[in-house]
């Protein structure tokens, strides 16, 4: 267990440079997440923690180390690939013994580290197979004892789920929680997936470009995103925005409704957040936006009404359980008391 | 289809005959080696015996068969060797232009052998080279292209994760190269090893030129030589000579096809 801290990190290519000074605190046994869009640099940071790109600017530290200029072995880290990277020509035994045998560790505690690190994760029964004989979630099992076995001060985790198919992802979510909390680690645990993030993450980061966006836990970024990307990121439907302007002392509404609030930079407010579990349906009288219907996805415990406002914006209400909407047929939505988010000309919230 | 009984006896006659044309010069090959009174006629031997392939190896001949053998063995490992240590950082470095570098390479290789052969052959007078070891170290050059070639693009399909996946764990660049790169590589290992032997096998110009006494003839210039030796053709000696000369390859072919079929499965492990 350590803590990892990163300042000003920077990666450039060339002239090009893809991570523009992030810095970091990881403390001892969190779980963090990076996550973002693809390109923004996320792996590349991950891939600088545990040693296999140089930096290019800024300092690592691990455990209260500087690692700069520390090779990979001897950084106390293990990392998990995305494509699992078993070497095919060794049993599973031999894979998870490999690094240990590089280091002359004596056999019977190869035997014993292995086989503990077997049982936490439940593959003890295929410890003689080779990998092509296994399938992509015993496969990823395996990469994680492997990473288990070499008793890391931190572990890496490179988007490990993604060669999994869907309840299958879902299911080694639980038991990458689990293992957490078991092994009491550091993680660090990139993805693109923001539902991985949500549900894994002591904290998120969340990363655009190069630079971070937000660093905060699950809920604060659901509930208090500082900027349009973040709000939009997270969070299983995207937020619903749309433009707005200051009218006496509210906001006109695309369609000409006026919303009454009391916000103490309304002038400066020039788009509207909500999300789409916030929405409800409303009377005529009480709507704040009116639409038609143009698209619904039933899912039984809710649905997901698409209603295409007269300017031709699109809003998405979910609504619990199976309402009886018709397509085409007009919809009242009204906004809520609370969960309005007001972003100003450059997309930052206004507070 | 139907079958006409004219139609499919005509076509079993028209099938012997190719089959005869095909077959009997390898039946005189056999018919005249087992022979120990052979004559040089397509015949069934009156007596049969090893007599012919007791002199192939004796002697001469069986010197001969070593020379082979450590040409083509040398060949291939001296080749696979340096193929190894220049194939992997071709595939693995970003060297600006080495794709060009290998296909001019290859370029080169394409040149008939007997257009160097003067100057290789002052070479290796002026290297002190004109022995085995001469036709080991010219041929493995000559080899060499297409050796880096086959093995770069060998070494390409390994994953580079498996690579860093090593690294972190602590292993050293020799460390990866021998247990990671190699063993995942070694079907194109064993091919390139196999063509280089073979090839080797069947050289006939450089050895010629490079070993002037027969003591140090390989089989191919040994076969050569043994025409018209004494005066008369042996054929009982020449024919068995030339299975034993053929025996290799036959084996070479049947090692290699087990090693393709069992060597690419499981490279590049994906979910």
């Amino acid at each position: 267990m350590a803590d990892v801290s990163l300042r000003g990190i920077r990666k450039s290519y060339g002239s090009v440079e893809v991570v523009h000074g992030v810095d970091l605190d990881i403390k001892s046994g969190e779980f963090v997440v990076f996550v973002g869009p693809s390109g923004c640099g996320k792996s590349t940071l991950l891939r600088m923690i545990a040693g296999l790109e140089p930096i290019s600017g800024g300092d690592i530290s691990i455990g209260g180390v500087l690692v700069n200029d520390v090779p990979s072995p001897k950084r106390g880290i293990a990392m998990v690939f995305q494509s699992y990277a078993l070497y095919p020509h060794m049993t599973v035994y031999d894979n998870m013994a490999f690094g240990l045998k590089l280091a002359k560790t004596p056999r019977a505690e190869v035997d014993q580290r292995v086989r503990a690190a077997a049982r936490i994760l439940q593959i003890e029964d295929y410890l003689e197979r080779m990998p092509k004989a296994l399938s992509g979630g015993q496969r990823q099992r395996v990469a994680i004892g492997r990473a288990i076995v070499r008793d890391p001060k931190v572990f890496l985790f490179d988007e490990p789920l993604s060669n999994l198919d869907a309840s299958l992802r879902a299911q080694t979510r639980i038991e990458i929680a689990k293992l957490h909390d078991t092994l009491d680690a550091t993680m660090i645990y990139v993805t693109h997936d923001q539902v991985e993030a949500m549900t894994l993450a002591d904290r998120i980061v969340v990363l655009n470009a190069g630079r971070i966006e937000q660093v905060g836990s699950p809920l604060e970024l659901y509930s208090n995103p500082v900027n349009i990307f973040v709000a939009g990121f997270i969070a299983s439907q995207r937020m619903n925005f749309t433009a707005v302007e200051q009218h006496a002392g509210g906001l006109r509404l695309p369609g000409g409704k006026l919303l009454s609030i009391a916000h103490g930079q309304l002038s400066k407010a020039r788009t509207l957040g909500v999300r789409p579990e916030h929405l409800h349906l409303a009377t005529p009288e009480t709507a704040h936006f009116s639409g038609t219907l143009s698209v619904i996805e039933q899912f039984g415990e809710y649905a997901l009404a698409y209603v295409e406002l007269p300017g031709g914006e699109m809003i998405t209400v979910k609504l619990d359980g199976a309402p009886d909407l018709k397509l085409h047929d007009t919809i009242h939505i009204g906004l809520p008391d609370h969960g309005v988010h007001l972003f100003d000309e450059t997309g930052r919230a206004l507070r | 289809m139907e079958t006409n009984p004219t139609h499919s006896r005509l076509t079993a006659i028209a099938l012997t005959f190719m089959a005869i044309i095909w077959v009997s010069p390898f039946s005189w090959l056999f018919l005249n080696a087992f022979n120990t009174a052979s004559t040089g006629q397509l015949e069934i031997p009156r007596s049969v015996g090893l007599d012919n392939f007791a002199m192939a190896i004796s002697g001469n001949a069986g010197r001969q068969f070593l020379n082979s053998m450590l040409i083509a063995a040398g060949t291939a490992t001296l080749s696979v060797v340096v193929g190894i240590a220049a194939a992997y950082p071709l595939s693995r470095l970003r060297i600006p232009g080495r794709n060009a570098f290998l296909w001019t390479l290859v370029l080169l290789r394409m040149l008939p052998s007997a257009g160097v052969l003067v100057p290789l052959y002052f070479a290796a007078q002026r290297g002190g080279l004109l022995n085995q070891l001469g036709v080991i170290i010219a041929l493995t050059i000559l080899n060499l292209p297409f050796t880096l070639l086959l093995l770069k693009n060998f070494f390409d399909t390994v994953p580079i994760e498996l690579e860093e996946a090593a690294y972190v764990e602590g292993a050293t660049l020799f460390q990866i190269v021998t247990r990671i790169v190699l063993p995942m590589s070694r079907a194109g290992i064993a091919v390139v090893w196999f063509f280089s032997f073979t090839g080797a096998w069947n050289e006939f110009l450089l050895p010629l030129i490079f070993a002037r006494v027969q003591d140090a003839f390989p089989m191919s210039v040994g076969l050569y030589a043994a025409f018209g030796q004494q005066g008369a053709i042996n054929y009982g000696f020449l024919t068995a000579y030339s299975i034993i000369y053929a025996a290799p390859a036959v084996g070479v072919y049947f090692l290699l096809r087990r090693n393709m079929n069992t060597g690419f499965a499981g490279v590049g492990v994906k979910g």
